[in-house]
């Protein structure tokens, strides 16, 4: 892969974002043609300046984007539309930067929108006499990665409870996430059990929304806000040997990989970027479940195996502590539209590092990183800088 | 009148061996890579590794006796209506001897009983039934009490 200087450059122009929620009497390509006007507002631009879509949903079948865009006005411009589970909206994203870098095209739009289906995630990344055996429960495989966390690193409950807390904390200070509720330490430890040992208030709840991005070369810019510029946005699927139960990975006790899926993009980020975990100011990892984001943290670099849990009883991981993470209170808060999430992630970043971000604005952040995973396994890391 | 006994199917072909005579147990079956040592659960049926590439693949019984790695304990019913088992269920990790971990639900539902680092030997059992009036066999893994001959 090319360094990014040796890439045409890339802004942010402009995001848009719904209110996420449960909206029964609204349909996907609505929150997608919301949140598409959202980020054209943004960025002082048309509809007619587009040059070309990259749409993320994960449940809304053929031609999902050609509908939100429908909506918005059809000109011919291509629409792709991207599937990639959890990562679909940053893959959508990547996609929209690399056409943009690659001087192909000069205002590329990239949107996530999704109305999730009701109750637990139906998951079909398996097999079909996996899916027989009950082993698409998504709590399940991330609990027994949990489990196998819990054994490594003496990471507790309660540890993974903080989490929730952290997050639904920063969550009461956005209005566009599904709650605004905090909730104590002693409400998620006595949560519904959903699959051993995680709870209810261990798991994201899910939620119908969308967002877009705007990205453009620097000579198409018009909006007068802080230039926010793509530093580095990376794609890594399953790598051999790696057991990621929900993701669809096989552990390789014989050949185990190297890197796992997250290191290696974390690794071809830094790379590319030309930065390093010291450098961000502001994080968002990928808290589907509570456990996941210490562990995503470790491997992302941000501390040795084992060390998130006590960065997070100290508060390092607070709006006003040492790297802020989930600054809009994550998963846990804003909910999961599946295609919308890793957009949804990014927008934050680029909220913070515009200094829009209100009450929960991390002070003069400048450089941010968001991380998603997704079944496949995939895992995505947009690095964004002003 | 009776009705007929139900015809017992597995959930997919493949899985474990049919035992000839009632001494023997069910194993599983996987493969193994003659060239680089991989080993792999189901069975590969085109032959081909996909750590080293070679067309150099060979069934083989796997031991029916584990480790139980991770596991975690299912409280409500998956969502998209492909499993028809009982709730809650466990699954989880098993690791055998041979040298590859594997996915297996489990007969222990109660998450106390279960602990990471016990033994546990396969069996097939009932799964569910199926519309057409049969019986869904599958493997699970039984945690047992380690043999204190071999902690020793």
């Amino acid at each position: 892969m090319k360094p990014i200087s040796e890439m045409r450059e890339v802004i942010v122009a402009g995001m848009g974002i719904t209110k996420w929620g449960v909206y029964p009497d609204m349909e996907w390509y609505e929150h997608g043609a919301k949140a598409i006007l959202n980020a054209l507002k943004d960025a002082s631009m048309e509809w007619r300046d587009i040059q070309a879509a990259f749409c993320g949903s994960v449940y809304q079948g053929t031609g999902s984007g050609h509908q939100a865009i429908r909506e918005v006005g059809l000109t011919g411009i291509p629409i792709v539309n991207v599937e990639n589970a959890c990562s679909s909206g940053s893959s959508a994203f990547k996609l929209a930067y690399e056409s943009v870098a690659a001087d192909i095209y000069d205002i590329v739009l990239a949107v996530g929108m999704e109305k999730m289906p009701r109750g637990p995630i139906p998951s079909t990344a398996f097999r079909p006499w996996e899916l027989k055996l009950g082993f698409n429960v998504q709590p399940a495989n991330y609990a027994n990665q949990t489990i196998e966390y819990m054994e490594k690193t003496g990471a507790t409950i309660e540890d993974f409870a903080r989490v929730t807390v952290k997050n639904r904390k920063n969550g009461a200070l956005n209005p566009n996430g599904r709650f605004q509720e905090p909730v104590t330490l002693e409400e998620v430890l006595n949560s519904r059990m959903v699959a051993y040992p995680l709870r209810l208030l261990n798991c994201c709840p899910l939620a119908d929304g969308a967002a877009a991005a705007i990205l453009c070369s620097k000579d198409k810019l018009k909006s007068r806000g802080k230039v926010i510029k793509v530093a580095a946005s990376v794609l890594t699927s399953g790598v051999y040997g790696e057991g990621t139960l929900g993701g669809g990975g096989i552990t390789s006790v014989k050949h185990p990989p190297a890197l796992g899926t997250t290191e290696l993009s974390a690794k071809q980020a830094w790379e590319i970027s030309g930065y390093g975990p010291e450098d961000m100011d502001v994080v968002q990892a990928y808290d589907t479940m509570s456990p996941g984001e210490l562990w995503d943290l470790e491997k992302l670099g941000f501390c040795k195996t084992g060390e998130a849990k006590h960065l997070l009883r100290e508060g390092a991981f607070d709006i006003n502590g040492r790297f802020p993470v989930n600054t809009d209170g994550g998963l846990m808060s804003r909910g999961h539209p599946l295609g919308a999430t890793a957009l949804g992630q990014i927008y934050e970043i680029f909220l913070q590092l515009r200094g829009e971000a209100g009450q929960r604005q991390v002070e003069g952040a400048k450089i941010g990183l968001s991380h998603s995973m997704g079944a496949g396994p995939n895992s995505s890391v947009t690095i964004l800088k002003r | 009148m009776e009705p007929a006994e139900k015809k017992v199917i597995p959930v997919k072909e493949g899985l474990w061996t049919t035992p000839s005579s009632p001494n023997e147990q069910p194993q599983l079956i996987g493969s193994r890579c003659i060239q680089c040592g991989e080993l792999y659960f189901p069975r590969k049926m085109d032959g081909r590794c996909v750590y080293c590439q070679q067309e150099n693949l060979e069934d083989i019984k796997l031991s029916r006796r584990g480790r139980i790695h991770s596991f975690s304990v299912v409280m409500q019913q998956p969502g998209g209506g492909y499993y028809r088992g009982p709730v809650p269920y466990a699954y989880g990790c098993v690791d055998l001897p041979e040298g590859i971990r594997i996915v297996s639900l489990l007969t222990e539902s109660v998450p106390e009983k279960l602990e990471v680092g016990m033994d546990a030997e396969m069996i097939v059992e009932k799964l569910c039934d199926d519309d057409e009036g049969n019986v869904v066999a599958t493997f699970k893994f039984r945690p047992v009490k380690s043999d204190p001959r071999k902690e020793a």
